[in-house]
């Protein structure tokens, strides 16, 4: 009853969980432009996921699977359905979720017939990655909504998410951690795995036994995919920032049921993988446009933002691409040779930017 | 008759031996709005404060109207013509407008109604929208700063005096007040005017003068200015000066995330402010007068509370908090070492030991009821040591030292209760030159050792000495960070005035 009471209280103060506040960009997060000013490697369609073996990069894109040595991309094979993960196996294999529901293994990247096929209760796959023990982890955003459908299992604040180990030897897979509000995109730390929760902004670590920790938590955007760094640490793409105005629309579920039911997905307050394409945008209040001109200290609907993070999973310093940019959207990064490629979703860019410079720059 | 209404040569005024302000020479002409910029600690208030009667030079010479004339009291500065307008307004709030106008000047007999003709026919013929029956704590900013400038008016004011008249005032109240002041110089009146918007300065001011650090470095027609040349001459002290140390040439990288305030509201100081300290630095914060730095940090241990409604939200390692006292605050491992000794950071009378136990007796869960003299004394003796308290004993009152001992006892306060974040709110105001080196040394081991500490200061060499982050306040929230690497005076002074 008491419970009941504050709940009430509390929505009515806009206290508890019905405080309406995001974590602010500073410290490690502090803005630059140094994203939006990467060079951009090439353009392409519907660019969503990047593997390397080491020395060339491969791009998932649409239902493309591009090879990219020296100064263009070379198609290698175009599968059925749109590629939502891709991973290089340590053996030199491939892996690919497709449309989010199937998992296909191949022994080689050019091999044209999958050694071990994933399906049954995959629904929105959206993240591979080879685990030490030559398993293969696989984040699945929702049970509910497919891949592509994310804003939308964001409006109705799902958590089923789920973190799968898939084992190619014997074509089992095993649900490691369920529950989870949209996991996308994890990677092995140790014995754990580190798992991105991005409805719930945080990093979790998985322990074989199940056991959960929170690594990072109060994000001031939706965590993706990790990857490994080099001198320890990881990348952790972010494809949208919080902002109070998408916070305010989350506590109001009345509000969003009829934004659901009766507007077009395209104008939801949402946040979305690239903005400022139409005047019917909705935007945040305040500090929006000055004298026609964007500014970048706005509250954004679309964001690029990348964080390096150290070993123990805190933040070292970021990479940024802000409300007046366009490199939006990251969903994908790599290391390949000296460079950090990434995927900007929303302009559909493929970005490089020179590892030697980045960490004294971003650090400034 | 000459054009100087009022000037200053080789004016001085010490404070307990420190020059607030030195061998300043200032000149007001009749008729001019005059602009007298500066950082905080600059000299400015102590220059008008003398002009004012306020406080009386330590050494120099003042004139009016050619006349040597150096005023005891604010009565005998008015008498003269020279009245002053505060930041924080003189106005009884209680008593109506018109009462206040004519306060001091009352009768043996008074007839109400009589005043209220009297002021409503003053204040007309000065084209002021105030009700002279109205009471003066109902009104807003600008209303009540019409009332004072009506005062001064009334009391035939040939020089009158603002201290950041336009801090409170919204921008429709600022252009009113700047067509009042306008009209005030129609009239033949001088106006002084101290203000931290230099646009402010620039806009309304026919001369500028700049202090910095209690002397006076120049004095221009406002056209010969901009911007950039009032903050380089704001700022340009010597940089090599030694007090505050080099120039950082590393900072110290950002341990975990210790405090985060999200969108913290209290009307009108703090507005929607957000930031985050971490362990194992220092977090510099500054920021001009009324920038909302001390009210953040006082709702962050406790101190004010935040708005009712919608007050947003503060997280202690990852967790909410909301303190409505410092108490708990305390023994969640907060401490606020105030920037107000005198009134909130100890009890004179009592001795050092006591007061750095005091400290102590916060932090225990339910308290004591019976006190031990031995743990008193060998927390006493035990800090006094470690902080190097210059005193001939730890039973010495603490009224009994100086500035910088008095600060050092007020860290004690807080150290001992061995806080995880440490909130030093101007840390060195008033503090003589060897303890600052040392309260600065034991800032940078607090930090070495994995304490969050934050330092507000509004004095620029001390933030860039010593912070590793440096967030720039304006306006009742965070603006601006930099890294202790890439911050220049100018670079902060821009953040925190634009």
């Amino acid at each position: 009853m008491i419970a009941i009471i504050r709940e009430i209280a509390n929505r009515f103060l806009g206290r508890g969980d019905a405080t309406i506040t995001v974590p602010s960009f500073d410290g490690a997060l502090k803005p630059n432009q140094i994203l939006e000013q990467a060079e951009t490697l090439f353009e392409c369609e519907a660019p969503e996921d990047l593997a390397t073996d080491g020395h060339s990069l491969f791009i998932a894109d649409g239902t493309r699977l591009l090879r990219f040595a020296g100064s263009s991309p070379t198609l290698i094979r175009t599968f059925e359905r749109p590629i939502s993960a891709l991973a290089v196996l340590p053996s030199g294999g491939l892996a690919v979720a497709l449309g989010g529901r199937e998992v296909h293994i191949y022994d080689s990247i050019t091999a044209e017939t999958p050694g071990a096929v994933f399906t049954g209760e995959l629904h929105a796959v959206n993240a591979l990655v080879a685990a030490p023990d030559g398993t293969l982890i696989a984040t699945d955003g929702s049970c509910e909504r497919d891949v592509g459908d994310w804003a939308r299992d964001l409006m109705e604040l799902g958590e089923t998410g789920r973190v799968f180990r898939l084992d190619p030897k014997t074509q089992t897979a095993t649900q490691l951690a369920g529950g989870l509000g949209y996991a996308f995109g994890a990677v092995a730390s140790g014995s754990d795995i580190l798992v991105s929760e991005s409805w719930r902004h945080r990093l979790v670590s998985i322990a074989p036994d199940g056991a959960r920790k929170v690594i990072l938590r109060h994000l001031p955007v939706y965590p993706s995919r990790l990857v490994p760094a080099t001198g320890g640490g990881f990348w952790l793409t972010a494809f949208i920032a919080r902002t109070q105005l998408i916070e305010f629309v989350l506590r109001e579920p009345a509000y969003r049921r009829r934004m659901i039911a009766e507007i077009d997905p395209e104008y939801w307050i949402v946040p979305r993988l690239r903005s400022g394409s139409s005047f019917k945008e909705p935007l945040q209040g305040a500090h929006i446009k000055t004298m026609g001109v964007m500014k970048p200290w706005a509250p954004p609907r679309s964001y690029g933002l990348i964080i390096r993070l150290g070993a123990d999973g805190s933040p070292r310093y970021s990479l940024h691409s802000r409300a007046d940019g366009l490199n939006h959207g990251i969903v994908a990064a790599v290391e390949v040779g000296g460079d950090l490629v990434v995927i900007a979703k929303g302009p559909g860019r493929v970005l490089k930017l020179p590892l030697a410079v980045l960490d004294k720059e971003a650090r400034l | 008759m000459t054009d100087i209404i009022l000037s200053l040569s080789q004016a001085t005024k010490l404070y307990a031996g420190v020059p607030a302000i030195e061998n300043v020479d200032f000149e007001l002409r009749r008729g001019e709005i005059h602009a007298l910029v500066g950082e905080n600690g600059a000299g400015k208030s102590t220059l008008t404060k003398v002009m004012a009667g306020v406080v009386t030079l330590t050494s120099g010479q003042m004139t009016v109207g050619g006349v040597s004339f150096a005023p005891k009291t604010p009565l005998e500065a008015r008498q003269l013509g020279i009245a002053m307008v505060f930041q924080e307004n003189s106005l009884v709030p209680t008593m109506t407008v018109a009462q206040n106008l004519f306060l001091g000047q009352e009768k043996f007999y008074n007839r109400l109604r009589g005043i209220y003709i009297a002021a409503q026919q003053f204040l007309q013929s000065l084209n002021f929208d105030v009700t002279p029956t109205a009471t003066v704590g109902g009104l807003g900013a600008a209303k009540k700063q019409m009332v004072e400038i009506a005062r001064a008016v009334l009391h035939k004011a040939k020089v009158i005096i603002f201290d950041e008249p336009t801090a409170s005032l919204t921008p429709e109240e600022k252009k009113y007040f700047f067509d009042l002041v306008r009209d005030l110089k129609k009239r033949g009146v001088s106006i002084i005017f101290i203000s931290h918007a230099l646009e402010e300065a620039l806009l309304l001011a026919d001369r500028i003068t700049v202090l910095r650090d209690g002397k006076h470095v120049v004095t221009d027609d406002a056209s010969k200015f901009d911007r950039a040349r009032i903050i380089q001459a704001m700022v340009g002290r010597d940089l090599s000066n030694t007090l505050y140390g080099a120039r950082k040439d590393s900072v110290r990288p950002s341990g975990r995330r210790v405090l985060t305030v999200q969108n913290l509201k209290m009307a009108p100081m703090v507005k929607n402010n957000s930031l985050s300290v971490f362990a194992g630095q220092i977090t510099g914060v500054f920021g001009l007068v009324g920038a909302g730095r001390t009210e953040t940090f006082k709702i962050v241990s406790g101190v004010l509370k935040r708005d009712f409604f919608h007050g947003g939200e503060i997280l202690l390692n990852e967790k909410p908090v909301r303190y409505r006292v410092p108490g708990p605050a305390v023994k969640a491992g907060i401490a606020y070492v105030t920037e107000d000794r005198k009134v909130e950071g100890f009890f004179e009378t009592a001795s050092i030991a006591r007061n750095i136990y005091l400290g102590l007796l916060a932090k225990f869960p339910s308290g004591r009821t019976w006190l031990s003299r031995r743990e008193i004394n060998s927390a006493g003796k035990t800090w006094i040591e470690r902080l190097k308290v210059r005193a001939t004993g730890d039973e010495i009152k603490v009224v009994e030292l100086s500035g910088g001992n008095q600060q050092k006892v007020v860290i004690a306060k807080s150290l001992i209760q061995d806080p995880e974040l440490i909130i030093f709110d101007e840390p060195t105001r008033g503090v003589d030159v060897g303890a600052i080196v040392e309260i600065h040394e034991l800032i940078n081991k607090l930090a070495d050792e994995g304490k969050a500490v934050v330092v507000i200061s509004s004095y620029l060499p001390e933030i860039m000495a010593l912070s590793d982050r440096i967030l720039v306040s304006r306006q009742g929230k965070v603006v601006e960070e930099f890294s202790g690497l890439e911050a220049t005076e100018e670079k902060i002074m821009y953040a925190a005035i634009h």
